[in-house]
C-alpha cells in the first residue's frame, strides 16, 4: 500500500466519520485540538481504521501515542508496510 | 401542602406529516393519510403487515455532530421537537436557571434501528470490536431524554418513563407532578418513538396489526370501524413545555391550557389485553383530580388504535362513563400509532384543536362497529368550543393513563 493510498483512505475516514472538511486534513493537525475529536471519537476512529485497512489495532499500545493526523498515517503505514515510518 | 398549578406553554412535534406542529395540523385539516406501503419489509419472514407511517427526516445535520452521534432516529426527532417547543414557548434557555429546567421524555425502548443494527453488527461473529462508541447511547432506554437534555444543555431532572404506548402520557404526568411539587419550574416532556419492521413485528406476531389493507394503505388503520383489523405503527416525537403557572403568567407566556388532572392505573389481569374497568378507574381519577364533572368534558381524544379488542374496551369504558354525550375521536387513522410518542403528539394536536375551535374526526371511521357504538363519534370536522379535554393512552402491560387539560 502506498503512502498516498494510506493518506487518502485515512482522510476519507475523517471526512465520513467525523464530518471534517478535506482542507483541514493536514498532517500536522492535532486530532483533539485542531480536528475536535474527543475520547468517544477515538473509539470510532479505531473501529473505522480497522474496517478501512483490515487491521486489528484496538489493543495496540501505540494507539495511545497518536496525537496528529500524521501520526495516524505513520501508525497505519508501520502496520501495513512492515515498519516503514 | 399547597401544590403549584401547571400550564402548557409550548408545543413541538415531529410527525409522519412532517416537522412542526403546523405540518401536523395541516395534515389533519386536509384529512390526509400518512400511512404507506413500506418497501423492503417483505424480506422479514412472517411479517404480515406491510404498513407504516414514517417520518421523512430533515435537517438533522443542523444538530452538531458531537451531539448527533449519540442519537438514533427517535432522539433526532426529540431534539427537533424540543427546539420547536422551546421557541413556541418563547423561552430563552440561556436566561433560565437551568437547574430548574427538566427533560422527561419516554419511549418504549431505545432506538429500534440502533438496537437492531447493534445486534446485526455483533452477532454474526460474536465480534464486539466492530461496535462504535455511541451505539449504546442510541440503544439505552432513556436515549431521547438524555440526548435532548444534552443537546439543549438542560441540567435539571432528566427522566424517561418507559410504558410502551403510554410513555408520553406518563412523561407528561411525571412532569406535572415535578412542577406541582416545586421540584422544577419548567419541563420539556413528551414521548418519542421510531418505526422499524421489528417494532411492527412485535404487534404483528400477536395479530394486532392491520394486514388486510397492504394494497390500500390510506384505508387503515380504522379506529372504531366495523372493518378495522389492527394498528399501523408510526413514528415521531411530541414535546410539551410544562411550566409553573405563576411564572408563566409573570413572563406573559401564551398558555394553551392548564394540566389539571392526571392518573395512571394498571389492570393487573393480562399483559396484552386492555380492560374496561381499569380504564374507567383511570379516567375517573383524572377527572376527580381535575375537579371536572363528566359533563365538563367537551372532547375526548381517544387512544383507539384500531385493534379489535382495544377499541372495544375503550369504547365501552367511555360509554360507561359518558354515554353518548362527549365527542370522541382518534387521530390514529391519519398518521398511525406513534406508540410512545402518541400521547404527546395527540395531546399537542388536541390543544391546537382547542385553539382553533374545531374537533377533527376519526379518519377511516365509516361504519361504527357494534362493539364500539353508544359513544358520540365524530365523523366530520366539528366546530366546537372545547374548554376541557380528556386524553386517553393505553399500553401493553395493562397500563392506562388519562390526562385532563382545561383552558384558562
Amino acid at each position: 500500500m502506498t503512502e498516498q493510498e494510506i493518506i487518502d483512505r485515512t482522510n476519507k475516514v475523517f471526512e465520513e466519520s467525523f464530518e471534517i472538511e478535506p482542507e483541514r486534513l493536514v498532517p500536522e493537525a492535532h486530532i483533539f485540538a485542531d480536528l475536535g475529536l474527543d475520547s468517544l471519537d477515538i473509539v470510532d476512529l479505531i473501529v473505522a481504521l480497522q474496517t478501512s485497512f483490515g487491521v486489528k489495532i484496538r489493543t495496540d499500545e501505540k494507539v495511545r501515542e497518536i496525537r496528529t493526523l500524521g501520526d495516524v498515517y505513520r501508525f497505519i503505514s508501520a502496520i501495513k508496510n512492515g515498519g516503514q515510518e | 401542602m399547597k401544590l403549584n398549578r401547571v400550564v402548557i406553554s409550548g408545543l413541538g412535534v415531529v410527525s409522519p406529516f412532517g416537522n412542526g406542529v403546523s405540518a401536523l395540523m395541516h395534515g389533519l385539516r386536509e384529512g390526509r393519510s400518512a400511512v404507506r406501503y413500506m418497501e423492503g419489509w417483505d424480506q422479514y419472514i412472517g411479517l404480515q403487515s406491510m404498513l407504516g407511517a414514517p417520518v421523512e427526516m430533515v435537517d438533522e445535520k443542523r444538530i452538531p455532530r458531537q451531539k448527533r452521534r449519540s442519537m438514533g432516529r427517535m432522539s433526532i426527532f426529540a431534539a427537533q421537537a424540543a427546539d420547536e417547543a422551546v421557541a413556541d414557548a418563547g423561552i430563552s434557555l440561556d436566561r433560565e436557571d437551568l437547574w430548574r429546567v427538566g427533560c422527561v421524555i419516554g419511549s418504549t425502548m431505545g432506538s429500534a434501528k440502533s438496537i437492531n443494527d447493534a445486534f446485526e453488527t455483533m452477532l454474526p461473529d460474536r465480534d464486539l470490536s466492530r461496535l462504535n462508541s455511541t451505539m449504546f447511547f442510541q440503544c439505552m432506554s432513556h436515549t431521547a431524554a438524555v440526548n435532548t437534555a444534552q443537546y439543549l444543555g438542560l441540567v435539571g431532572t432528566v427522566m424517561a418513563p418507559a410504558a410502551a404506548c403510554a410513555s408520553a402520557l406518563h412523561s407528561i404526568g411525571t412532569a406535572y407532578d415535578l412542577i406541582r411539587l416545586g421540584r422544577q419550574d419548567i419541563i420539556l416532556c413528551g414521548g418519542a418513538e421510531e418505526l422499524h419492521p421489528t417494532v411492527t413485528g412485535s404487534f404483528d406476531i400477536l395479530f394486532a396489526t392491520s394486514t388486510r389493507y397492504n394494497a390500500t394503505p390510506s384505508l387503515s388503520p380504522r379506529p372504531f370501524d366495523r372493518e378495522r383489523d389492527g394498528l399501523v405503527c408510526g413514528e415521531g416525537c411530541g414535546i410539551l413545555v410544562l411550566e409553573e403557572y405563576e411564572r408563566a403568567v409573570r413572563r406573559g407566556a401564551r398558555i394553551y391550557a392548564e394540566v389539571c388532572g392526571y392518573s395512571t392505573t394498571a389492570n393487573g389481569l393480562h399483559v396484552s389485553q386492555s380492560n374496561r374497568d381499569s380504564m374507567v378507574a383511570c379516567m375517573k381519577q383524572a377527572l376527580s383530580e381535575a375537579g371536572s364533572a363528566l359533563s365538563d368534558i367537551d372532547y375526548i381524544n381517544a387512544h383507539a388504535t384500531a385493534t379489535i379488542q382495544g377499541d372495544m374496551e375503550e369504547a365501552e369504558a367511555i360509554r360507561d362513563l359518558f354515554g353518548d354525550t362527549a365527542p370522541v375521536s382518534s387521530l390514529k387513522g391519519y398518521f398511525g400509532h406513534t406508540l410512545g410518542a402518541s400521547g404527546a403528539i395527540e395531546t399537542a394536536a388536541t390543544l391546537k384543536m382547542m385553539e382553533e375551535g374545531v374537533i377533527y374526526p376519526t379518519r377511516n371511521l365509516e361504519h361504527v362497529a357494534d362493539d364500539c357504538a353508544g359513544i358520540r363519534h365524530v365523523f366530520e370536522p366539528e366546530a366546537r368550543k372545547v374548554t376541557t379535554m380528556l386524553k386517553n393512552g393505553f399500553a401493553f402491560g395493562g397500563i392506562n393513563a388519562a390526562l385532563v387539560c382545561r383552558t384558562i
